[in-house]
């Protein structure tokens, strides 16, 4: 049996070639795929994002961290539905309607699916009825909203108010984030999280869902 | 209508009005670190700003912010994409346009949405950007030929066969201080590559990405030297349009950073003083890791300082004292609430930063649309009327 703290060290190095060689032995070897995420996966990238909060890692390290996790998720995530795990919580996330901002949502994207979520990435210039539509129709439990620009921000109380029209914003947790956002702006429209930063994502959603 | 279309209202044959050398006196005492008449004024303003500050002053539609409150100094931006080429019309319909450009970025531009969206790029592997051949960057069309360049083409507005750079500071050099500008290596990668290829190759291929920076680095220095020269006596200074930074702290390392970016920074910002012109750096984001840097690199100016990424002037003014002019960080987030009171907090708190010179009142980025036109008003009129020598602001007075 290999040393499965490779996986772990080839995620946090970034690594995708030897993360995803790694796992490809562990599962011939029959190790068990939750075991993969839970003991080795979600604690390294959990510590890309220390890391990454303490300035350690910049936004090259984390690229190549999350690219190395998804590598190995990939091969692991069929397996996952097969067994019928779930993840921690599916996350509908998107920048807002007339933002085509990416590269801030694709950080947090790649922190979520680091900290066992399930990510639905709705894209750039999501409308609220999008928002709602995957919370719907793709059973997401956190709506999670990126704006860059100030003209944009109002967006997120709109797709507030669209999920509340639609009577779903009670089934749901709302996280807001991007250069403009600050608490304050959260707590007024009354978003369920906040995050400054995209490592920071991941305790917001695990705050907002009690997980 | 865009940020970068400010055509003068005459070409002059007779050299410069009074006022303008009024102008430029206040701008570069200000910068040498002396008290001018008054602290000087200007930004950067989106088109659809301008477009509803014209209606709601009831201003005719050629009304224009940098000549109504005869504004302290303007930018202008020759044709910096790696390659002089038409823009490629991809798709164009009444609510958007796609286009290909110079960078080889595919634009999507929304017409209804302030900025637009870049979805791919020809050069999208390592390889191809080792092995991608521009444009001379000397080529004198950039300064001399109208024609279609992404930064001056595609951004708030868009607009195709931007006229001839040189035809454009002359229009402008009869009433403004005009500066001359060149972007650094990390806005080209930008729009060259993408964003988030640019970050990942950095990090996968730190040294083969170093190489390709050191080339992007040379080819806009050498860019910048030919527009100091097709400019020559025309232009007042430099900016530097650089972007390395974000809410939380730079992109990438600052070690990095000082390897590989850095050195073309200092180089373009002396050959700018060699050619007797002051230089203004723009980066967005919290830069706090590599201030010292800039006041090393004697750039002359800091913009636009972000107070949405923690950056202040009044901190900046008591940690560096005159170490470096600013320009910019009154938070357009306050602006954009109308509310005249903490507007004028605001304006107030950030003007103890013009004691002593060296400082430029100008928003913390851009003058965005969800700014009304009669904020900026009475912003410029606050700006005018507590902004004379010698600076007194009663109640919001600090200590720097």
């Amino acid at each position: 049996m290999q040393d499965l703290k490779l996986l772990h060290e080839a995620i946090l190095s970034g690594d995708a070639i030897t993360a995803k060689a790694v796992t490809e032995k562990a599962l011939a070897e029959k190790a068990d795929p939750l075991k993969l995420v839970r003991e080795y996966m979600m604690p390294a990238m959990s510590e890309v994002g220390r890391r990454f909060e303490c300035n350690e890692y910049f936004v090259p390290e984390l690229l190549l961290a999350a690219r190395a996790m998804k590598t190995a998720l990939e091969l692991i995530r069929p397996l996952l539905i097969a067994s019928g795990a779930k993840p921690t919580a599916r996350v509908a996330l998107g920048t807002v309607k007339g933002d085509l901002h990416d590269i801030g949502k694709n950080l947090v994207a790649a922190m979520l699916e680091g900290g066992g979520y399930e990510v639905i990435d709705l894209g750039v210039n999501v409308t609220p009825e999008q928002f709602v539509a995957a919370v719907k129709e793709k059973g997401a439990n956190i709506v999670a909203m990126s704006a860059l620009l100030t003209t944009t921000m109002p967006a997120m109380k709109t797709t507030m108010d669209a999920l509340q029209q639609a009577g779903i914003r009670q089934q749901v947790k709302v996280l807001v984030g991007g250069a403009p956002i600050t608490q304050k702006y959260a707590d007024e429209i009354g978003a369920d999280g906040f995050s400054e930063s995209a490592a920071g994502a991941v305790a917001a959603a695990k705050k907002a869902v009690g997980a | 209508m865009s940020m970068f279309d400010t055509q003068g209202q005459a070409i002059s044959q007779s050299g410069r009005k009074p006022n303008t050398l009024r102008k430029l006196k206040r701008l570069n005492t200000a910068l040498t670190h002396q008290e001018p008449d008054r602290v000087p004024v200007s930004d950067f303003f989106w088109g659809s700003f301008t477009k509803r500050w014209q209606q709601e002053l009831n201003l005719p539609p050629d009304a224009n912010p940098y000549y109504h409150y005869d504004l302290d100094w303007i930018v202008t931006v020759p044709n910096m994409d790696p390659w002089i080429r038409p823009f490629v019309t991809l798709k164009e319909t009444a609510e958007k346009v796609v286009v290909k450009t110079g960078f080889g970025a595919i634009m999507h531009k929304h017409f209804e949405f302030p900025m637009p969206e870049m979805r791919d790029w020809e050069t999208d592997s390592l390889e191809k950007l080792e092995r991608a051949k521009f444009d001379d960057p000397t080529d004198r069309r950039r300064f001399t030929t109208g024609g279609d360049n992404q930064i001056a083409g595609v951004g708030d507005g868009f607009h195709r066969n931007t006229p001839p750079w040189i035809e454009t500071v002359r229009s402008l050099h009869p009433d403004f201080p005009v500066y001359g500008s060149i972007i650094e290596v990390s806005e080209c990668l930008t729009r060259l590559i993408g964003q988030q290829n640019a970050m990942l190759w950095m990090g996968e291929e730190p040294e083969r990405m170093g190489a390709v920076i050191n080339r992007i680095g040379e080819f806009y220095f050498q860019m910048a030297r030919a527009e100091m020269e097709a400019g020559k006596g025309l232009l007042d200074g430099f900016v530097i349009w650089g972007d390395v930074a974000y809410k939380k702290c730079t992109f990438m390392s600052p070690k990095y950073w000082r390897e590989y970016f850095k050195p073309w920074v200092a180089k373009i910002t002396e050959l700018a003083h060699a050619n007797g012109l002051p230089v203004i750096y723009h980066g967005c984001g919290n830069v706090k890791a590599i201030f010292q840097d800039y006041i090393d690199m004697k750039v002359d100016a800091y913009n636009p300082l972000e107070a949405k990424a923690g950056m202040d002037v009044i901190e900046l003014r008591q940690q560096y004292g005159q170490g470096i002019g600013f320009c910019g960080n009154s938070n357009i987030q306050v602006w954009e609430t109308g509310d005249r009171e903490a507007i004028r907090r605001e304006v107030l708190r950030k003007l103890n930063a013009a004691k002593g010179g060296g400082y430029i009142f100008q928003s913390d980025h851009s003058v965005s649309s969800a700014v009304s036109g009669r904020t900026y008003d009475y912003i410029l009129k606050l700006v005018r009327e507590y902004g004379e020598y010698p600076i007194r602001l009663g109640d919001f007075d600090e200590r720097l």
